[in-house]
């Protein structure tokens, strides 16, 4: 077997040799043979990645070494993923990934077609198109509206292993539905990394509401990389919000590919300890009339950090459009880091395109406003944090959801 | 990606060429370690200056172009075919009548008024590479204020310019730098005494005048305790067949309270690599202002930063970029805080005109041990033309939990009502949308001296002009 400086770096980990690939495609041989050379093709592609530069403008800020799978050993082969609710309704094909392939591998037939965000965590894609065996597979028909949310939990493996899921999630045309994903830990006491690539697709005025809760413990690493095609008159809000991981890298593109598609991306990260989470975004318009909307914000406590870099970029055709991008961090001890890298790329001149970012420190007569009334400086911070979130919370839908993020967000500053 | 350029433009305007043989030294072309020690020679300099250029020159051949992220015009440069030293082997001239003719000629089609060009005393007026004309008002001597070329600044005061010289940027910063600090020649070493208030501002203006000639000037300005001084830069370029490379590091130093104002309004012929190192170090209460304009010029790669390290230290940048068919204007600012209390302010607006492009980047530091740190971080660009594009990508770094930032940027096009409007006033398409760019950029065009701000506005009047339609 060559073996090429890209990995051999990694080799302390099992699951990246060319002999575990070998007996890996080998047990799933059974497998319909698009999918094996989808996988074997991703695998080669891994072998022939570059080697790192030290330079990449996609992961500055970032301390790699945090976020690579060297210290990963194992390929974990569970825990599945739970779906809680709607298997069985009318119109909507929803099911495990592994099911899926098992029972329809048809409908997945588009899978080797999808791209990544492609925003620099190469590796964790092609592992992910390589060895996913997990995730889930959600496809509405034409016009379904279900008004219960579905919801998705997925566990992150403990004891070093290293996951990989794919979840794929298609809207027909005018079809609406809201998901809850959750993304927490098998165990408390030891964690691995959980990979999932997530590739969303929005037909011609298909309505798509997510809420996204990560949770995993704070010994796993997080890697979350989505893309999110948007059809014709679409429209996708997606509310994230990050509390777990010892670190996390995140990658979310969304392209505006139909005429006046919509697409609202929100995310709230709350850190602790010495969390870290890199984030990266892409709002990329390839058709006229289209919205975009991304309000990241920050909250850091502790040694936590975050890195935020955004770009719009705006094609020449993609005239009328209107694209807004910010980002707000919030520090909250003296040792908390927050980087910003919000970018433009705009070639068409009839748009509004704005970004801002702003960082700062708790409003010291907000504090002493609280604290003078007796609350303890923790419930205190707990609160102004709450309230720092709570433009995007209420964007959350139902009161149940709304409810729901808030008490995550309190649990965690208990 | 910037096609070369085949519009039709009156080239012709500003075409000032003289011809290069008459040049008493000439380093011939390319790059080599004999090259950077003949023009160390041909100065007669220390030998502490040529080690500081050798060791430059090898930092330049190892240093690899930052292509990572810069546009990939960069790798358009080729080092072998430029001259890198050229000088008509004549000392700064004293009075204005032994100012050789030809540079008199220069001035006059620069349009520069009679009166104007008598009162150049204080003006250093570079010729190539070396500075042709350097005299100094009487005043400025008695005030104390060294005002001289970098040769003449490191051989004279090396105990006030050697100390500073090569610290706000060091050779190894970046490929540019390096390259400028090995060959450099020509520019302004400025030195205002303590508590020195300079009432008019000091000028300087350069041009490059031979093919393929890149042009290094090196500037240092020191601001000792109190003082104050405003300079400005202006430049023309005549024009060239092949591309031309301009690559300067300006280093300006303000002590405890001293304030310093920069100005630059650059207007490089279409075909000119503008490559640019500029930074500030600001003390206590010291006060650095950056307002930069850029016009001309193929491609501007010019960050202007401000380190703040004394507390209460204050930085700005204001800058203006106009970017016209086969242009790109990647401007921006640099702030790096380093002290308590100190605060900054980054003001940049940006048009983008047919296939120009402007880019913004920055940087703001903040480290996590400092108090009481504030930035504000402002780019507006507009898009003329439905082929125009801009960019902007902002790098924010702060820690800590007593500092704050804001940055903010929007992008805009010409707003079709207000062209209406003036068009039913009785203005054609073309004044009406010179007017309108004049406005955007008006809150800080007011900032400018009141001759630039008018050369400024006829600048962008003859920008605008063929635009529409």
């Amino acid at each position: 077997m060559v073996s090429t400086p890209s990995h051999s770096k990694h080799m302390d980990s099992q699951f990246l040799t060319p002999d575990f690939f070998e007996s890996f495609s080998a047990k799933r041989s059974w497998e319909p043979g698009w999918l094996a050379d989808f996988r074997k093709d991703s695998w080669d592609k891994f072998l022939s990645l570059p080697i790192k530069k030290n330079k990449d403008e996609r992961w500055r800020f970032s301390p790699r070494a945090r976020l690579g799978f060297s210290n990963f050993d194992q390929l974990a082969e569970s825990p599945k993923p739970s779906i809680l609710n709607g298997q069985k309704i009318e119109g909507i094909l929803f099911d495990t990934l592994d099911q899926t392939i098992l029972n329809a591998p048809s409908s997945l037939l588009d899978l080797p077609n999808m791209q990544g965000p492609n925003l620099g965590a190469d590796d964790t894609f092609l592992l992910g198109c390589c060895f996913s065996e997990l995730g889930v597979f959600l496809k509405t028909e034409k016009g379904i509206i279900e008004k219960k949310p579905l919801k998705h939990c997925h566990f992150a493996p403990k004891n070093n292993q290293s996951l990989f899921q794919t979840n794929i999630i298609s809207l027909e045309p005018f079809s609406e539905l809201t998901i809850i994903e959750i993304f927490e830990s098998e165990v408390m006491d030891t964690g691995g990394t959980l990979s999932n690539l997530s590739h969303i697709k929005l037909a011609e005025g298909a309505k798509l509401n997510r809420i996204l809760i990560q949770k995993v413990n704070q010994l796993s690493t997080f890697n979350h990389l989505e893309s999110i095609q948007l059809g014709r008159n679409s429209e996708f809000t997606n509310i994230s919000l990050q509390l777990g991981g010892a670190q996390s890298r995140s990658e979310s593109k969304g392209v505006i590919a139909g005429e006046g598609a919509s697409f609202n991306n929100f995310s709230l990260s709350l850190g602790n300890g010495e969390q870290l989470f890199d984030q990266r975004t892409v709002q990329h318009h390839i058709s006229p009339h289209g919205k975009s909307n991304l309000l990241y914000k920050n909250a850091l406590l502790d040694e936590s950090k975050s890195i935020f870099s955004g770009l719009i970029k705006v094609d020449p055709i993609a005239q009328n459009t209107d694209a807004y991008q910010t980002n707000r961090n919030l520090l909250l001890s003296a040792n908390a880091e927050a980087d910003s890298l919000p970018g433009l790329e705009i070639l068409a001149n009839e748009v509004k395109c704005s970004h801002g970012a702003t960082t700062s420190k708790i409003d010291n007569q907000e504090l002493f406003y609280l604290l003078s009334r007796g609350i303890h400086r923790n419930v205190a911070e707990k609160l102004i944090v709450l309230g720092f979130f709570d433009e995007i919370i209420r964007e959350a839908g139902t009161q149940e959801t709304i409810e729901l993020l808030r008490d995550e967000i309190s649990h965690h500053f208990n | 990606m910037i096609k070369p350029s085949n519009i039709e433009i009156d080239r012709e305007k500003g075409n000032f060429h003289y011809p290069t043989s008459k040049y008493a030294f000439d380093a011939g072309i390319g790059l080599s370690e004999d090259v950077v020690k003949y023009i160390s020679d041909v100065k007669k300099e220390d030998d502490w200056i040529l080690d500081f250029r050798l060791k430059a020159h090898s930092i330049f051949d190892k240093k690899p172009m930052p292509t990572h992220w810069a546009t990939k015009d960069l790798e358009n440069i080729d080092f072998d075919v430029i001259r890198y030293y050229l000088a008509q082997g004549q000392k700064p001239s004293r009075t204005w009548e032994e100012v050789p003719d030809d540079i008199k000629n220069t001035f006059e089609r620069l349009g520069i008024p009679e009166q104007e060009r008598k009162f150049l005393a204080g003006v250093e007026a570079q010729f190539d590479s070396e500075a042709a004309y350097s005299h100094m008002k009487e005043d400025l001597e008695k005030q104390g204020v060294i005002f001289v070329g970098p040769t003449e600044g490191l051989r004279d005061h090396p105990e006030i310019f050697k100390k500073w010289f090569g610290k706000v940027i060091p050779s190894s910063d970046n490929k540019f730098s390096a390259l400028n600090s090995a060959v450099f020649s020509g520019g302004s070493f400025i030195y205002v005494p303590p508590g020195v208030k300079l009432a008019q501002p000091l000028q300087a203006y350069f041009r490059i005048n031979a093919e393929n000639f890149g042009q290094f000037e090196r500037t240092l300005i020191i601001a000792d305790e109190g003082a104050e001084i405003t300079y400005m830069e202006g430049c023309t370029a005549p024009k060239f067949e092949t591309s031309t490379l301009h690559s300067a590091v300006v280093e300006l130093v303000a002590l405890k309270g001293a304030k310093i104002q920069y100005i630059t309004v650059q207007n490089w012929s279409n075909n000119v690599y503008n490559l640019v190192t500029k930074r500030a170090m600001a003390d206590e209460e010291a006060e650095v202002r950056w307002i930069d304009c850029n016009i001309g010029s193929r491609l501007t790669m010019k960050y202007p930063g401000v380190v703040l390290k004394g507390r209460k230290a204050r930085g700005e940048v204001l800058s203006i970029a106009l970017a016209n068919d086969g242009q790109h204007q990647d401007t921006g600012a640099k702030m790096v805080h380093a002290a308590n209390e100190t605060s900054s302010n980054v003001i940049a607006k940006s048009v983008s005109i047919g296939e120009g492009r402007s880019s913004y980047r920055g940087l703001v530091q903040i480290p996590g041990h400092l108090r009481h740190c504030r930035n504000n971080t402002e780019c507006d660009a507009l898009l003329i033309n439905s082929e125009s594009q801009t960019d902007t990508y902002p790098a924010i770094t702060i820690k800590g939990d007593d500092n704050s930032v804001q940055h903010e940027a929007s992008v805009s096009k010409v707003s079709e009502e207000q062209i209406f409007y003036m068009q039913q006033r009785g203005l054609n398409e073309a004044e009406a949308m010179s007017l309108y760019v004049n406005g955007f950029v008006n809150d800080l065009i007011r900032e400018f001296p009141m001759e630039y701000s008018v050369e400024l506005k006829r600048l962008i009047d003859l920008e605008m002009e063929g635009s529409v339609g």
